[in-house]
């Protein structure tokens, strides 16, 4: 009797993973790696298909889960005390600015790599038959991200979070017939106040979070469901005819029991009584022969994602710190006041006309990612063969960008056009 | 089947009638639940400044450049032929905290760039309303008293 080995294997029930049974079961018999399949195909490590981005920001919220509740433990969400403990954390508290630096720019960081996850999977054409629905979930998971953002801006308690705030709940209230009931859900008040700051906290430590990992858990289960990661366009086999053969039952020829493709193909089939048309996924012996093992390919190489994420995340926190404003003063305005960056496109709309360019435009914009999947109907992934959906997606990221770049580097005191390198004297 | 047990059966007609029954009222809960948890978000008492307020004496006043009273975000206008006004400092666009600038008799708001003419009235920018005018008094004890609850147009005087 060994209870060291007994213990042990009472933990791990897997086969050595020197086997390939082994390696299967370190997947399926695991709740935090099922996730994956026992086998990859190859061309899904190619880096120039997915870039990882999926990952990246899976990661880059990780590391704000595990940062931010470090930093719960000295933040109370009441005015002044917030500005106080930001201070604390900012001078007196071990590792505080880092990792509050941490935090910071994982959040930027995870606006930056949610964008890009959407425009890899647009340019791929990923979001097609059968994956629509798993597209809408990203544009939820983005929109909660931006949610995210939003509301732990206003935490600091400085300027920038205060006037920002200030700004962003009005935009909302020019939403009709709800707008300024609305804001007053939003803040617990009719200004940004002691209530204001307690609900968008407990919005950022607890509700958004919550409906993040929710939803996903579906968007992950949904790639696995929807058949896999998207594959590389280089390796779609063009359309073609296969011709059908039918299946007897072996014991009573006559009774077809399934319709499979006429090749010689290895053919999995849901051995299960369902009625309706049966599901197969066939994979050609060629193809069965580029999948890996996940254990270790799969798996060595998200480690390296992750590590990856985390030492940018951790060098950039080292050289840059967060910033922190003055203390808020709801008498006085910053001039220029400013959105965080990702808004400032935004509030360049809104610059213009508030209802239009605060509701509408985004709006409608929203509505329209989340249309994305069901509008295109062409079932193409080539670009070649999606030119107009290409241009129409490239000039809605572009116009962002721009919308962006104008806000964050062209704009000055009073919101005049100011380019970025005419200093103006006694501008704050 | 028995006679008895016919009887004590459910026919198609009552059975789909309570099905029915049941749905509306679980939808019916739902709405009910909703409209609690709407109604359990919206605070029942507010911890705000309250609307009307005592601001000082009119002798507290200089003439000419108006006061701007950061706490209560207000402009005190006091004119020797016309008497006081008081006009609000939040822009009507997005709520930022408008300035006044003396050179050319009107408000500007930093955020988006409205400018407002003395009257309140819009210059130019993105703000959708005039800057708003609140009701002036003088209370018994001799102090002004300003109701922002009280929209007042912009001709609105308090001569003392």
């Amino acid at each position: 009797m060994n209870p060291i080995r007994d213990a042990w294997q009472s933990i791990v029930r897997r086969d050595p993973l020197s086997t390939d049974k082994g390696k299967s079961e370190l997947v399926f018999l695991n709740v935090w790696l099922h996730i994956h399949p026992a086998k990859v195909r190859k061309e899904h490590f190619k880096l120039k298909h997915t870039w990882y981005l999926g990952f990246i920001t899976f990661f880059l919220f990780l590391i704000l889960v595990t940062t931010g509740v470090a930093l719960m433990f000295y933040y109370r969400p009441q005015s002044p005390q917030a500005y106080q403990d930001m201070k604390d954390l900012q001078f007196v508290v071990f590792l505080g600015p880092f990792l509050r630096n941490m935090h910071r720019w994982s959040a930027h960081g995870m606006v930056i790599c949610v964008f890009l996850h959407m425009c890899r999977v647009f340019y791929t054409g990923s979001y097609k038959k059968p994956r629509q629905f798993n597209w809408v979930v990203g544009v939820l998971l983005f929109l909660l991200t931006l949610g995210l953002s939003f509301t732990g801006y206003l935490l600091p308690w400085d300027q920038l979070a205060f006037w920002a705030i200030t700004v962003g709940t009005n935009i909302g209230s020019y939403a009709p017939l709800v707008g300024s009931r609305l804001r007053e859900l939003m803040l617990g008040g009719h200004g940004v106040g002691e209530s204001a700051l307690l609900r968008f906290y407990v919005l950022h430590v607890a509700v958004l979070p919550s409906l993040v990992v929710l939803l996903t858990m579906v968007h992950f289960w949904r790639v696995r469901k929807d058949g896999g990661l998207s594959r590389p366009l280089w390796k779609l086999k063009p359309a073609s005819s296969t011709p059908l053969v039918t299946i007897d039952a072996p014991a009573n020829p006559g009774l077809a029991v399934a319709v499979v493709p006429a090749v010689k193909d290895k053919t999995y089939g849901l051995m299960e009584v369902v009625t309706g048309k049966p599901l197969f996924e066939t994979v050609t012996e060629e193809e069965e022969e580029d999948t890996v093992f996940s254990y270790p390919f799969a798996f060595f190489r998200e480690a390296v994602a992750l590590l990856a994420t985390v030492t940018t995340v951790m060098a950039v926190s080292l050289f840059w710190n967060a910033p922190l404003e003055e203390l808020a003063n709801p008498a006085k305005t910053p001039n220029p006041a400013k959105a965080p960056w990702y808004f400032l496109g935004l509030q360049e709309l809104v610059s213009h006309s508030a209802l239009l360019g605060g509701v509408v435009v985004p709006g409608l914009a929203v509505l329209a990612l989340l249309a994305i999947p069901y509008l295109d109907s062409n079932p193409s992934r080539r670009p070649a063969e999606r030119k107009w959906a290409i241009w129409a997606f490239t000039l809605f990221v572009v116009v962002n960008i721009v919308l962006i770049v104008i806000g964050t580097l062209f704009r000055g005191p009073g919101w005049a056009l100011v380019p970025p390198w005419v200093h103006i004297s006694g501008a704050e | 089947m028995s006679q008895q047990e016919k009887n004590n059966a459910m026919n198609r007609r009552s059975f789909l009638n309570w099905g029915a029954a049941g749905l509306a009222a679980l939808w019916a809960a739902i709405g009910v639940s909703l409209g609690a948890v709407v109604r359990f978000l919206s605070p029942s008492v507010y911890y705000e400044p309250p609307l009307d307020f005592k601001i000082g004496h009119p002798g507290d006043y200089a003439f000419g450049l108006p006061t701007f009273l950061a706490e209560e975000k207000i402009f005190v206008f006091r004119d020797r032929e016309k008497g006081f006004a008081v006009a609000s400092g939040v822009c009507t666009h997005l709520g930022c905290t408008v300035g006044y600038f003396q050179s050319d008799a009107s408000f500007h708001c930093p955020c988006h760039g409205s400018v407002f003419r003395g009257d309140g009235s819009v210059q130019h920018g993105p703000a959708p309303r005039p800057l708003e005018w609140f009701e002036v008094t003088l209370a018994r004890d001799g102090q002004l008293k300003v109701d922002k609850d009280h929209v007042v147009p912009g001709s609105y005087r308090l001569m003392v």
